[in-house]
């Protein structure tokens, strides 16, 4: 009687554990799917690895950053510029992907990640297959550094880039690939990571123009190219000015573009507005854009632009 | 202790599923959806997700730098074949109406603007009349 009392007291209490545990893992079950945008073990890691580049801003309006950032234009608009204008293909003016060993730091990995982004971008549109590859080689090398490795197929990427015929699946899925690095590092609060991406990546492409520019005086749509890159470089500047006070690094770049920026002071961009009309031809909206700007900019302006950016430029790549 | 248990498990399986149909907008696909929708020619620049949050938004804005001598479209999806109500408006950096997907009381579903005058332009979604207030977008350019 005693052993069945006690067997059922036992059993009680066997039920209740029983009960608890499975409430508890439901509990705990519960909680992992209200937090599903938990973070994975490679994002963890990081996060665990960044070094200088680390962001101790904590007063930084990322959101702010971001508006601002998604401002920035792709750098194949320039590549595609420069091709239709007939421009030859030179691999000289791009940075070697040989010069990878040289970029130790995240500071250094981020910045020749845009470049390289930009320099593969320019080899695909002239449907230089090998650069190419080792652009891609390279690049895939510093985005591991940077732990977004995971963003790069190399294999698909590696296996459209041996066939012209799949150019626009190759600029279509590296473009996807930078845009979604770019979202990840500022849903991770690393934008200054991203900043860093995009600014290497603008700098590589105007590098590219204004070497084209210089060696086409006569090309005008060319030095307006390099003329309207001042919107930008103010954009890029703001970026930056959000670091200054806690990246060392990103302080001294800004310093550097403050120069560029003084260059840029003397050209003139005039704005005109003239309401634009519209029609629909095959189910989409053509506009005609009746609005104008002018750019002001001279020989001079550009070769002295030239110089600074790639005084900027050298910095960064060696 | 079972019911305790069963009544739990119940709430917790309605909860999770409830939180995850009720106002759930998928505008990462539906702009992963309009990229192929670009007309030919024109090269992929961004997607751009359009979440009105249930009626809790009136708009969306994402901006962008156009150049000059550049052709760009912007085309908008929805869940099925029309934009359900949603509307691209582009404005310039002085907030001036550049172009806007709606014409005539015509929803379209894309607009091509060749720009004619480098700077900052605002890519403005906006509901009217949606039933989802949720869609996607993608931006392309070509010369």
């Amino acid at each position: 009687m005693t052993f069945g009392k006690d067997r059922v007291i036992s059993n009680f209490v066997n039920d209740k554990k029983m009960a608890m545990r499975i409430l508890l893992v439901l509990l705990l079950a519960g909680i992992l799917a209200s937090c599903g945008s938990g973070k994975k073990p490679d994002e963890q890691a990081f996060l665990n690895t960044l070094d200088s580049a680390k962001n101790q801003g904590a007063t930084i309006d990322e959101a702010v950053i971001s508006s601002i950032l998604q401002q920035i234009p792709s750098p194949l608009e320039i590549s595609v510029l420069l091709k239709e204008s007939g421009t030859k293909y030179n691999s000289s003016i791009l940075n070697t992907p040989d010069n990878l060993p040289k970029y130790n730091n995240n500071y250094k990995k981020a910045l020749n990640l845009g470049i390289y982004g930009t320099d593969l971008g320019y080899t695909n549109i002239y449907e230089q297959n090998q650069d190419g590859i080792k652009y891609l080689t390279s690049i895939k090398s510093l985005a591991d550094g940077l732990n977004i490795g995971q963003f790069f197929d190399i294999e698909t990427i590696g296996r459209l880039a041996t066939n012209s015929k799949n150019l626009d699946s190759l600029l279509l899925i590296t473009t996807q690939n930078f845009n979604d690095i770019n979202s990840y590092l500022q849903a991770q609060s690393r934008a200054n990571l991203s900043v860093l991406l995009l600014t290497g990546g603008w700098i590589e492409a105007m590098q590219i123009t204004c070497q084209v520019a210089s060696k086409n005086p006569q090309n005008k749509e060319l030095q307006e190219k390099v003329g309207e890159q001042k919107i930008i470089l103010e954009n890029i500047m703001l970026l930056l000015s959000f670091y200054k006070d806690t990246d060392e690094n990103m302080a001294s770049l800004l310093k550097d573009l403050e120069e560029l920026k003084s260059a840029y002071d003397k050209i003139n961009i005039v704005y005109t507005y003239k309401e634009s009309t519209m029609e629909i031809v095959n189910g989409v909206a053509e506009i005609k854009d009746n609005s104008t700007t002018t750019i002001q900019i001279t020989e001079q302006d550009v070769n002295n632009i030239k110089t600074i950016t790639e005084s900027i430029r050298t910095k960064i790549t060696s | 202790m079972k019911k305790i248990i069963l009544s739990v498990s119940l709430m917790m399986i309605v909860g999770i599923s409830s939180s995850e149909l009720i106002g759930q907008c998928n505008s990462d696909n539906l702009s992963n959806a309009c990229i192929p929708k670009l007309s030919g020619g024109f090269n992929f620049l961004k997607s751009y997700k359009i979440d009105g949050e249930n009626g809790g938004k009136d708009k969306v804005e994402y901006s962008y730098v156009f150049t000059k001598g550049t052709q760009y479209m912007i085309n908008i999806c929805a869940e099925g074949q029309a934009t359900d109500g949603i509307v691209v408006t582009l404005f310039d950096s002085g907030r001036n109406k550049v172009a806007t997907s709606k014409i005539n009381g015509q929803f379209i579903s894309a607009i091509a603007y060749p720009c004619n005058a480098t700077g900052i332009y605002y890519i403005q979604y906006t509901f009217d009349g949606s039933a989802s207030h949720c869609g996607g977008s993608a931006l392309g350019f070509k010369r």
